[in-house]
């Protein structure tokens, strides 16, 4: 129970560090003022310089373990009601007999799984196909290197016989 | 004689600036009802084109140029899953795809189009070795060329970088822009926020199906809330009396607005395998039956960063080509955000020049 306590004093801690800094430096973009230049381009740049304190200070608040806790809980609440509303809805759906969410999404699976299946098969053959292609060209060359020979000592056997 | 010291007020300063500023106001206030009027002008993309390809909700837009195109080999441009591509094409004197046109290229870009709950279970493979392959053998089929060129922004660069480590003898040189690789450092909060300890990336997923398009926005706006919520609309009603200035800006913003959900199966896949895990950078990406090695990446590659990015910093695009095993790499930190990178007037008056001859150099 302390030790809750100290981590929630803690944490408001640091983000009260966080933000009085903050204000500290927009105060100090305003001692830049100048009532010397005209007022208009003063303001402007007074407005530029707060503004660009206030992001880093925002960029550096949402980086903190804090606020990423925060929007963590936020996010997972926000799913869980939807969660929760789908899932009456899907209840109500089935009691009138009509397609849920839930069914169309299992259409949808059951034709992705199809669609793979007939893919890889047909990755497969494309690939057994290229094999296939690659063997029938040796055996083509294999072939053609026969008949080449053949022809050669055909030759050789006729040149023999007239001499 | 004037004898005015340096702590005296310039009462002819102010009077002066006091009355430019009231009729500068006056002006604003007159432009203000013509707004509707100059967002009607708005245009989704400004150089022809014609659809050459499509395939379920994709289609491939072919940009027509004057005249024959002078290289062989196609460059085709490929854009993420959370935008609309238009932005590479967003008007006259900020198109990246005008530029290349313009160069002699035969320039095609992919429209993802927009999911709807039929894509609730595409992949990332279905993407990379699926859409983009037919995409890539239909280019060469058309073009008669062996290869292609690829130039991917975002998170189409990271779909073109697999793309390329997968099918290396597809693609002649790659062109990446703002393309996260290592997702290790944290230093974007769009990734901080993503920790596995912070993000439940299935239970998110499974609940939702596709990611809304408005999620993604929240996000994008809430990165960045002081610049995106007070100083943009100070800084429209500052400048609203200049029309270029508003011409720009609702340009800009109707495609800053112009989200689209992303297939719930992707996000998964990019949310645990690449920002949770970083197995991208580390040769474990895995894409459908393929594990995604860069270093089977070969070809040239140009590396475009934007300095003041935050969503994605150069330090987590800088790695890719260390990563690579290409000889001819280049990379260019260009000092932009992330989306002036494309569409910022330094950009197209010096960058993308240079993006272009990078390419010319390296194109039949």
């Amino acid at each position: 129970m302390s030790d809750n306590m100290n981590k929630a004093f803690d944490q408001a801690a640091a983000f009260q560090k966080l933000w009085t800094e903050s204000l500290v430096n927009m105060a100090s973009v305003w001692s830049q003022y100048s009532p010397v230049s005209p007022p208009v381009d003063e303001i402007r740049k007074m407005r530029g310089g707060m503004l660009k304190v206030l992001g880093e200070t925002w960029d550096e608040y949402m980086r903190t373990p804090q606020f990423m806790e925060l929007m963590k809980a936020s996010l997972n609440g926000a799913l869980d009601l939807k969660r929760m509303a789908r899932e009456g809805m899907n209840r109500a759906h089935e009691q009138f007999e009509n397609p849920s969410k839930e069914d169309i999404d299992g259409v949808l699976m059951a034709i992705r799984h199809v669609e793979r299946r007939l893919l890889d098969r047909l990755e497969g053959l494309d690939e057994r196909v290229v094999n296939l292609d690659e063997k029938i060209d040796k055996v083509d060359r294999r072939i053609a290197k026969q008949e080449h020979a053949t022809e050669r000592r055909g030759q050789t056997s006729e040149t023999d016989t007239e001499k | 004689m004037d004898n005015k010291s340096s702590n005296e007020i310039d009462w002819e300063a102010w009077q002066t600036s006091f009355t430019d500023e009231t009729f500068t106001n006056l002006r604003r206030i007159a432009s203000i009802p013509f707004l509707p009027e100059k967002l009607e002008l708005v245009r989704k993309g400004v150089t022809p084109r014609e659809i050459v390809y499509e395939e379920d909700r994709l289609k491939v837009y072919h940009y027509i140029g004057e005249g024959e195109p002078k290289f062989k080999t196609p460059l085709c441009f490929v854009f993420a899953l959370v935008n609309r591509p238009y932005i590479m094409d967003l008007k006259k004197g900020r198109s990246i795809v005008a530029n290349y046109v313009k160069a002699g290229f035969d320039t095609y870009l992919i429209d993802w189009g927009t999911p709807t709950k039929a894509e609730r279970f595409l992949t990332t493979d279905d993407y990379v070795n699926g859409y983009m392959l037919n995409v890539v053998e239909y280019l060469r089929e058309r073009r008669g060329s062996d290869k292609v060129n690829l130039l991917g922004y975002c998170m189409g660069g990271i779909l073109s970088t697999m793309f390329t480590a997968i099918h290396q003898d597809l693609v002649k040189n790659l062109v990446v822009l703002a393309t996260g690789i290592d997702f290790s450092t944290r230093e974007s909060l769009i990734n901080l926020w993503s920790d596995p300890r912070y993000f439940d990336a299935d239970k998110f997923v499974d609940t939702m199906g596709n990611i809304p398009a408005e999620f993604l926005q929240s996000a994008f706006l809430m990165s960045k809330p002081i610049a995106s919520l007070i100083e943009k609309p100070i800084n429209l009603m500052e400048n609203v009396h200049r029309d270029e200035f508003v011409d720009d800006f609702l340009h800009m913003e109707t495609w800053i607005n112009d989200n689209i959900p992303v297939p719930g199966e992707v996000y998964r896949e990019f949310a645990k395998y690449l920002f949770q895990q970083n197995l991208l950078a580390k040769n474990r990406m895995p894409v459908g039956r393929h594990i995604v090695d860069l270093r089977k990446i070969t070809c040239p590659l140009l590396n475009l960063m934007a300095r003041n990015d935050d969503l994605v910093p150069p330090v987590q695009s800088e790695p890719l080509n260390d990563l690579v095993s290409s000889t001819d790499k280049e990379k260019i930190i260009w000092p932009a955000g992330h989306v002036g990178l494309g569409v910022g007037t330094r950009s197209h008056k010096e960058l993308w020049p240079r993006a272009v001859d990078w390419l010319v150099q390296r194109s039949d």
